[in-house]
């Protein structure tokens, strides 16, 4: 009966619309109770059986259609406003049926499906939610990308897929894109070698490594008979590899893989290694060769002595040769040698010496030498030799000067602040509205705090100023090149210089 | 560098009027305590007292923890972490500022 008759459409379309009623809740229950009525009006005209006769949406019922399943019956008294032909026709015409379609769609069903829209899939939350805030808060407060809809549109980053990669914002480089691609690539299909070299990266983009913690190898089980090999473990032999590119400083996120077994560096522009790097307890190869560096950080070394290094090839490196180095005590001097200390015209002693007690002594780092100590002042810059504080580095003496070897109070304070939380949170902008002189040790706390806390190489508290600072010469030939030799005796000892921090007046080395 | 006051305690006097007396040793940790507090050409020298016009009670109760925390431990090589809650830190990093230490 809808579409026989060619009329005008009525003028209702308002009426009808749900989405646009205002459900008035005073009339619940008089429009309940109008609705019963006429619903045995219905009955008696149409002479059905007793039960309720079907609704349709179509039915000039307006409050019966299935868009007002939820909404308060409010179409009850429109009936009377019904303005129509006289017959009491309603011609419902195709183009409003499709309106009425389209305000179905905006009514919340509370069910979601999956749709094609781009947009709603970036809505999913990402792995990593501090990585998720941190791009959401950039998006909302940088105005360049004021252009996308929604704050989510920048957050797929960190998922880097072939078609979120597209959605990227338009400044990141060729090779970060390329770089992100194959991050996500490798942890698509479980590979634990992440191979980024040649890729000119300049510098390693945040987020682009932070994934591969999660990064789980896939079972290599095919068919349905298993056999015993294939109950392995899923926990990756992680790699990765970032030779030939132009990177001057290590990201953080590096040194949070701390299931990182092996690592390369070589030839990039590196000056010097954080000594963040000692969280990669796990690291059994590590190639650093062909950098900028002139030192090594200390905690190298212990990765050498108590972790799993085994491997570390560094040379080529502009390193400071041992001969020229100021040298303040030598530690593997034979013993019958004298005058060796700050004699610059004698030899250095760099003969392996077998010793009585060198049962491992073969294998481990040997310490050389150990340079002289570098104080800083309570801001972390270097004293000059001040006359107030004349003391022998190698020996420690009751100063009675003011300085002393307490923390300072900026550094009891800095301990404090590093210790806040959101620290990390903070940007730049927010610090330049502190007082001056506090802003860069404020910067220096957060660095600290971002680098996972910084502990003191002798007595192993977390510090943010270091008060000195010392070279030590350490040879660890056996390491070398993976070189399955021990020393013997009489070989020529290569020691390297490696950096290493003191978090008070005190920290100094020992003398034997 | 004669003591001008043979007293061996120092007052240290806050913003809104708290005092709080150390002993002299301990306020000579700060450089800018020290210079005035030793000379008789500078009225704080002659008293015996110090007014720390910017900061208020909390804080200066606070350094002079300090100053004691640093007496003690002066010369100990694993000193313990001075306990400071994180709404002070602030401040005691400006005051830290201004006392030189």
């Amino acid at each position: 009966m809808d579409s026989e008759i060619p009329l005008p459409p009525p003028r209702r379309i308002r009426h009808r619309s749900p989405a646009n009623a205002n459900p008035s809740a005073t009339g619940i229950a008089v429009s309940s109770f109008q609705r019963t009525q006429r619903l045995s009006r219905f009955d008696d005209r149409s002479s059905q059986p007793s039960s309720d006769p079907a609704l349709f949406s179509s039915d000039d019922i307006p409050a019966s259609g299935l868009e007002n399943y939820h909404a308060t019956v409010s179409g009850a008294g429109r009936k009377r406003r019904y303005r129509g032909t006289w017959w009491g026709e309603q011609v419902p015409d195709p183009k409003r049926k499709r309106a009425e379609f389209k305000d179905k769609r905006n009514v919340d069903s509370g069910v979601w499906m999956g749709s094609d829209e781009s947009g709603a899939e970036s809505l999913l939350p990402s792995e990593d939610g501090s990585a998720w805030g941190e791009d959401l808060r950039k998006s909302v407060l940088d105005p360049r990308k004021l252009g996308s809809s929604t704050p989510f549109a920048v957050e797929t980053e960190n998922m880097p897929t072939q078609n979120r990669v597209v959605l990227k914002s338009p400044e990141e480089s060729d090779a970060h894109r390329f770089a992100r691609q194959v991050v996500g690539d490798c942890l698509d299909k479980g590979h634990e070698s992440i191979d980024l070299g040649d890729f000119h990266l300049v510098t390693i983009p945040p987020g682009l490594l932070r994934p591969l913690q999660h990064l789980t190898k896939l079972p290599s089980v095919k068919e349905a008979p298993v056999s015993e090999n294939v109950f392995t473990s899923l926990q990756p032999f992680l790699s990765i590899y970032l030779p030939n590119n132009s990177l001057s400083a290590l990201h953080n996120d590096l040194f949070e893989l701390t299931h990182l077994k092996v690592l390369s560096l070589r030839n990039n522009k590196l000056t010097e290694i954080p000594s963040t790097i000692r969280r990669l307890t796990a690291l059994e190869v590590l190639n650093l060769s062909v950098n900028q560096l002139s030192y090594l950080p200390w905690e190298l070394l212990k990765l050498m002595q108590q972790g799993e290094l085994k491997h570390l090839t560094v040379r080529p490196n502009p390193f400071l040769p041992i001969e020229k180095a100021q040298i303040a005590e030598w530690h593997n001097a034979p013993t019958n040698e004298k005058g060796m200390k700050n004699d610059e015209a004698s030899s250095p002693p760099l003969e392996f010496q077998e010793q009585e007690s060198s049962l491992g002594k073969g294998w481990s780092p040997l310490h050389i030498a150990t340079g002289p100590i570098t104080y800083m002042n309570m801001e972390g810059t270097p004293m000059g030799d001040s006359p107030s504080r004349n003391r022998s580095p190698l020996t420690p003496s009751g100063s009675t000067s003011p300085v002393n070897d307490a923390p300072s109070m900026r550094e009891v304070a800095l301990r404090a602040v590093s210790k806040l939380p959101y620290l990390e949170q903070t940007t730049d902008e927010e610090l330049a509205e502190y007082p001056a002189m506090i802003v860069p040790l404020l910067r220096q706390a957060r660095e600290v705090r971002a680098a996972g806390g910084q502990p003191c190489s002798v007595c192993h508290r977390e510090y943010v100023i270091p008060r000195a600072e010392w070279m030590e010469w350490w040879d660890f030939t056996p390491c070398e090149n993976g070189m399955k030799m021990p020393r013997c005796p009489g070989e020529r000892l290569r020691p390297l210089p490696f950096r290493r921090f003191g978090c008070s007046l005190s920290c100094v080395p020992r003398s034997r | 560098m004669a003591q001008p006051t043979d007293s061996e305690f120092v007052t240290i006097v806050s913003d809104d009027g708290f005092e709080f007396i150390i002993p002299r040793s301990t306020a000579y940790v700060s450089e800018t305590l020290r210079i005035p507090l030793s000379s008789t050409n500078f009225p704080e020298g002659r008293e015996g007292k110090f007014v720390l016009k910017d900061f208020s009670g909390v804080i200066v109760e606070k350094i002079c923890e300090y100053l004691c925390y640093n007496e003690k431990h002066k010369d100990q090589v694993n000193v313990p972490d001075m306990d400071i809650p994180p709404e002070l830190c602030l401040e005691l990093l400006m005051a830290a500022d201004f006392l030189n230490t």
